[in-house]
């Protein structure tokens, strides 16, 4: 790849500081004794010491990361073998319709989702709660993995798999040696995107949370009408520091991936 | 493959792990009994002590849940996918919650403190009777300014201060259409629950020539602007207010001496409920003077409790902006429910009104 010029290099710095000062700006207040956001007095911890006092609060954190990465896991198992299916279809027309029908779930606005579980599971007799949760993060997840696998399936070789099958392979080795293992970047990304978009969904959560099970976004949403307080931007910060976490746990599993990828090339 | 198989393992511990704590710190709440309440409130709109005193005086486990906002909460407990046993509505809520018959009647019987509740606040139209709610907290809607920003001969003991021409683009309004349309017809010294087309007409006529002087009609966003000394002058609910000049102490609230709104947020019990005995219980719980007061210290909203306002902060009783006086409450009125044909109608000259703006 070229080397940046200094004007784009400005430029990038200039965007990412755009993306990043409100955050921040969050995070540094998260540390103000003052009690609100209009000026910085004094160091202090006590909107952590807040949080993590308040056992209520910590459930619902833990609640929405224990959804967000089961979620997400069920979400990535369905969508790739889902995309699996949907590629080997030698149907052209009966491809393009699961395609676009697949497509019609990511853009159809969330409250409408939402609104639509809420009466499904009301009339089926689902009691609302951690499985009603996790289900509808399922369901708006998968659609999202197999757009971010497909790209991966379209790209690969479908002479690799001949091949494989002329050596001798059986079909579940042709899965699980040939395809799984050339797939699996769009796999993590897929995942991650998964994981992403259930912690931070607050339409459809809120329609099917109940019975005391409940997630940061639906709670935060409500705190908000008695003013927000800085124990918001302490959660925030703590969110923001998990979230960053993830992003670097998923950068070396990539770097390792793409080493072993290449590696096996050379 | 084997980073995939890896990966999933990982992510499975984890989720054990996450599942085996929250187990954990659930039941070390509970003091092992399965007599559960589930509250359904505003965010932020009790203080946690009190859920734990709670707990440790009637063995009740408590299941706390927050909405933030009337028709939220409504939608929920139509559908009755949870078992709600306490919801918190507000008055005009209360009335549609009623007709809908998705409330239980309250059994006076079980709720001694009920004694406490000052006189004034008890057998509203909105429920004669008080059969099926009981007053949390109420409050008034007036105008919060910042006297530092504006002309000093603007107190707003009166409405028509806010048509004053030095106020030009300095207005902010809350966004709705009963608080606003009746804030019209209080200005020309009628009724906020009038059903009179010719009124209705003169108060919007009224408010349209209030819209030099408007900035914007927002929501929330208020409180931020008013703390940060970037708007001077805002309609809007008295809690609200509490919180802005709270956290800024140039600000003042006013409610204008020809009548505005006082609205109630009450305890109801959803048919949803499984508990009800266990409700009723909550409820005088939160009657009990030194409850209601501690409670009212950390929400900062006005409690309706007569007993508990001997136990609070004489400064706080005594402001009469978030504690008016007998007499004035007396010009204070309670939004009656309309009906769908009459509140079509404030939203149609609201909508006129909004349109006026330029």
């Amino acid at each position: 790849m070229k080397k940046l010029s200094a004007m784009s290099k400005v430029y990038l710095l200039f965007v990412f500081a755009i993306l990043y000062a409100p955050i921040f700006y969050l995070i540094f207040y998260s540390f103000n004794s003052g009690g609100n956001m209009n000026n910085f007095e004094s160091f202090t911890l006590e909107h952590y010491a807040a949080v993590f006092e308040d056992s209520r609060l910590i459930i619902i954190l833990l609640n929405t990361v224990l959804v967000a990465l089961l979620s997400g896991l069920i979400a990535t198992i369905i969508g790739t073998l889902g995309a699996i299916g949907i590629v080997s279809l030698k149907d052209k027309k009966m491809r393009n319709t699961l395609l676009s029908l697949n497509n019609v779930l990511i853009v159809s606005p969330d409250v409408v989702i939402g609104a639509s579980f809420l009466i499904l599971f009301t009339m089926i007799g689902v009691k609302l709660g951690f499985a009603s949760v996790l289900v509808s993060h399922v369901a708006f997840s998968v659609p999202i993995v197999v757009l971010m696998v497909l790209p991966k399936l379209f790209e690969m070789n479908t002479s690799l798999i001949d091949a494989a099958r002329d050596l001798g392979a059986t079909k579940r080795d042709v899965l699980t040696r040939v395809i799984l293992p050339y797939i699996s970047p769009g796999i993590f990304a897929g995942f991650f995107m998964a994981l992403t978009y259930s912690l931070d969904d607050f339409a459809v959560t809120f329609f099917v949370t109940g019975n005391g099970f409940s997630t940061l976004s639906v709670e935060i949403y409500s705190m908000a009408r008695a003013g927000i307080s800085l124990t918001i931007n302490a959660i925030s910060g703590l969110v923001f520091a998990v979230t960053v976490l993830i992003v670097i746990g998923y950068y070396f599993i990539n770097k390792r991936s793409k080493s072993v990828a290449t590696g096996g090339q050379r | 493959m084997r980073e995939l198989v890896q990966a999933t393992a990982a992510i499975v511990i984890v989720c054990a792990l996450l599942f085996f704590t929250v187990d954990r710190m659930q039941s070390a709440g509970s003091a092992g009994s399965k007599d559960t309440l589930t509250v359904y409130n505003w965010g932020e709109y009790i203080d946690p002590e009190l859920i734990d005193k709670f707990e440790d005086e009637t063995g009740i486990k408590v299941t706390y849940e927050t909405f933030d906002s009337n028709e939220a909460m409504l939608t929920k407990v139509q559908q009755g996918g949870s078992a709600y046993d306490i919801a918190v509505p507000s008055e005009y809520t209360i009335e549609s919650m009623k007709e809908d018959d998705l409330l239980i009647p309250i059994d006076h019987g079980l709720v001694p403190n009920l004694k406490n509740i000052n006189a004034d606040f008890m057998d509203l139209p909105f429920d004669p009777g008080n059969e099926y709610s009981i007053p949390y907290f109420w409050g008034t809607v007036g105008v919060v300014y910042n006297p530092n920003l504006i002309e000093d001969h603007l107190t707003f003991e009166t409405w028509e201060d806010l048509w004053d021409p030095s106020l030009k683009r300095k207005v902010f309004l809350v966004d709705g259409s009963r608080e606003v349309v009746g804030m019209g017809l209080n200005s020309i010294g009628e009724s906020l629950n009038v059903k009179d087309e010719d009124l209705l007409r003169e108060a919007t006529d009224h408010l349209i020539e209030l819209s030099p002087n408007i900035k914007a009609i927002i929501g929330d966003e208020i409180t931020p602007l008013m703390i940060n000394n970037e708007a001077s002058v805002a309609l809007t609910f008295s809690g609200q207010a509490a919180d802005m000049m709270w956290e800024n102490e140039e600000l003042e609230f006013a409610v204008p001496q020809e009548g505005s709104n006082l609205w109630f947020d009450n305890m109801v019990i959803p048919k949803t409920s499984q508990n009800i005995e266990g409700a009723h219980k909550f409820i005088n719980f939160m009657l009990d003077p030194e409850n209601a007061a501690q409670n009212a210290d950390y929400v900062g909203y006005s409690t309706p409790n007569e007993a508990a306002w001997e136990l609070m902060d004489e400064e706080v009783i005594n402001d009469e902006r978030f504690y008016p006086s007998h007499d004035q409450r007396e010009t204070l009125e309670v939004y009656e429910n309309l009906g769908l044909e009459w509140l079509g109608k404030y939203n149609e000259y609201f909508l006129e009104f909004k349109m006026s703006l330029r």
